[in-house]
């Protein structure tokens, strides 16, 4: 399965990009919003994205409306990744179409059980 | 709202500590207690470097980190990863460090549910200038025994 | 340093007696651990000097006790569990019982599990009546699970982020579980070694990542005092690594998609 991790911070995509790679996820990244959209157009067999919310160009939110206007990427799960903590903030981002959320620090296991429960894991993998 | 941030019961809880060692405990060590207030005298930064990241809202609210160049790198290692020792390029420091400022920053402002956008970390080898801003805290702290500053500010 | 062998025995037997964990030879490393930062807030010069003093003082006997119990918990732990609750058990027991549930949340640590399993009902059963009994031996843990606030590290694991804004209110560093959630749980502390708490008969009885600390006869008491409490067709649910196989026969195990759910079996009767 191929994963789009969207962080403006190149620490951050290696972390969250390492993490989905030791549960099989073939990982690609994008640094902002408008980046990301273009990657999804090359890369149309992308199942899951993991979205910071702060970035240049396009930020995360932006990013979330942009995508879920469109049918073809309706199949698509998009779990933001940020340090945004704030209630509003979360209750914005799950009203405009993304289907998790973390808040920032995590570690390995919240984001794994988390692809757990969205059916995301290949049971092979992560037995 | 922003105007009257009530500082006072959110400096009460030890914020800077508390989300430190959730940092550290989550994302460097991936085991807790490593990092604790520093005891004693308040010691100097061997070849300091200074990280900082603004929430620019109404209020502009500054996280300052302080680390030797050293202790920098061991965090860059440990978040990225990478075996001990391996030589730390100054993209990955800025980009590392950054990154725990940008963390720490970022659960200050969900605490006071403070609107603003995060500004991009700065690295430099001499604290900002703040002389018209106001120091909320400046913690000290002891990460397996190398010392942090973390420093919380507002800014005119 | 290493624990004197004296100290790690009179550690081990008072957790035993009172608790009925077993701390094996070899676990001195946890002991220390664990003791360390109390020995530290009663000002001891080490974890030897702190057994010393706990020696000599019952009154402390309690935190050891306490500090040497393994908390680890999360939101909808194993997932499994809380499926076959709202597929299977909550069901049955409405066509027996009506609109009624009864609920024991056994060792329930900090309140997740009784927590998750209000959230379930809320979500699909919101007519239901569930009362659901949380009991731990820990005073630390359940005070937490009344307080119902738990840190944004805490709310990370294993909670969906839509029942998060849903069932929670952001309070300054901590995530509060609504006025909803909360009248469903009533948290009381209780030992699993004696007699069972009251609020039943229970429908179904969560015993979960707490057998394992037992040996095998204190798990067939413990056991069999669930069973004491047991409403007729009741269900009990276990952790994963967990079974009454080896344990005692009285029980049948009835494999349900992911896992298993535990009753009396016929015949066997209390
Ligand atoms: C690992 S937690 C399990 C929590 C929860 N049931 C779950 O599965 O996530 C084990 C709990 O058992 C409690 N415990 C240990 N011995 C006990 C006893 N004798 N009586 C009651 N609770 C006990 C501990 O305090 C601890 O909170």
């Amino acid at each position: 399965m191929k994963a789009l991790v969207i962080d403006d911070s190149r620490v951050m995509r290696r972390i969250i990009g390492a993490i989905l790679t030791d549960v099989g996820f073939e990982v690609i990244e994008a640094g902002d919003g408008q980046e990301a959209l273009m990657r999804l157009e090359q890369h149309p067999d992308v199942r899951l994205c993991c979205i910071d919310w702060n970035m240049p160009v396009m930020n995360g939110y932006e990013f979330i409306v942009a995508t879920r206007k469109r049918p073809e990427y309706r199949d698509i799960t998009l779990m933001m990744i940020t340090t945004e903590g704030e209630q509003e903030q979360i209750v914005r981002a799950l009203a405009a179409g993304a289907h998790e959320y973390v808040i920032k620090p995590f570690t390995a296991d919240v984001i794994v059980d988390k692809l757990g429960y969205l059916g995301l894991l290949d049971a092979e993998v992560h037995a | 709202m922003t105007a009257t941030i009530d500082w006072a019961p959110v400096l009460a809880g030890d914020p800077l500590l508390q989300i430190s060692q959730e940092l550290f405990s989550t994302m460097i060590d991936l085991e807790p207690g490593l990092v604790e207030r520093w005891v004693g005298d308040r010691p100097i930064l061997d070849d300091p470097r200074y990280t900082w990241v603004d929430v620019a809202g109404e209020q502009l609210v500054r996280v300052v980190i302080g680390t030797g160049r050293e202790t920098g790198e061991a965090i860059t290692r440990a978040l990225l990863g990478l075996p001990d020792g391996t030589p730390v390029s100054d993209e990955d420091y800025v980009d590392a460090v950054g990154e725990v400022a940008n963390v720490v920053c970022g659960n200050v402002k969900s605490l006071v549910t403070h609107p603003g956008t995060l500004t991009i970390p700065v690295v430099a080898p001499a604290a900002p200038a703040l002389e018209h801003g106001t120091c909320l805290e400046d913690a000290c702290l002891s990460w397996r025994g190398a010392p942090i500053t973390v420093a919380l500010w507002l800014l005119p | 340093m290493t624990l004197a062998p004296d100290s790690f025995d009179f550690v081990a037997t008072l957790v035993r007696r009172r608790s009925a964990i077993q701390l094996d030879v070899g676990k001195e490393y946890l002991v220390e651990s664990r003791l360390a930062p109390l020995a530290r807030s009663a000002g001891a010069i080490d974890v030897e000097a702190f057994i010393r003093s706990v020696r000599a003082n019952v009154t402390l006997h309690d935190q050891v006790v306490e500090a040497l119990t393994t908390n680890e918990t999360s939101w909808f732990r194993d997932r499994h569990p809380f499926d076959v609750l709202k597929d299977t058990v909550i069901p049955d027991a409405m066509t027996r019982r009506g609109g009624q549930l009864r609920v024991w949340s056994a060792a329930c640590s900090s309140g997740q599990e009784p927590y998750s399993i209000a959230m379930t009902v809320a979500e699909h059963f919101p007519q239901l009546r569930a009362s659901i009994v949380a009991t731990d031996l820990s005073e630390s843990v359940l005070a937490q699970g009344r307080a119902g606030q738990y840190s944004q590290l805490e709310v990370n694991r294993g909670l969906p982020a839509p029942l998060l804004v849903k069932h929670f209110e952001r309070k300054g560093p901590v995530f509060e579980v609504s006025e909803q959630l909360r009248s469903m749980v009533t948290f009381r502390r209780h030992n699993l070694l004696d007699a069972p708490p009251l609020g039943g008969p229970f429908d179904v009885v969560f015993l979960r990542n707490v057998l394992i600390y037992f040996d095998v006869a204190t798990k067939r008491d413990v056991m069999r005092r669930v069973r004491s409490v047991l409403a007729p067709g009741g269900w009990v649910l276990l952790g994963a690594a967990e079974s009454t196989i080896g344990v005692d026969d009285i029980w049948e195990r009835v494999p349900v998609a992911g896992g298993a759910l535990y009753r009396p079996r016929e015949g066997k009767a209390a």
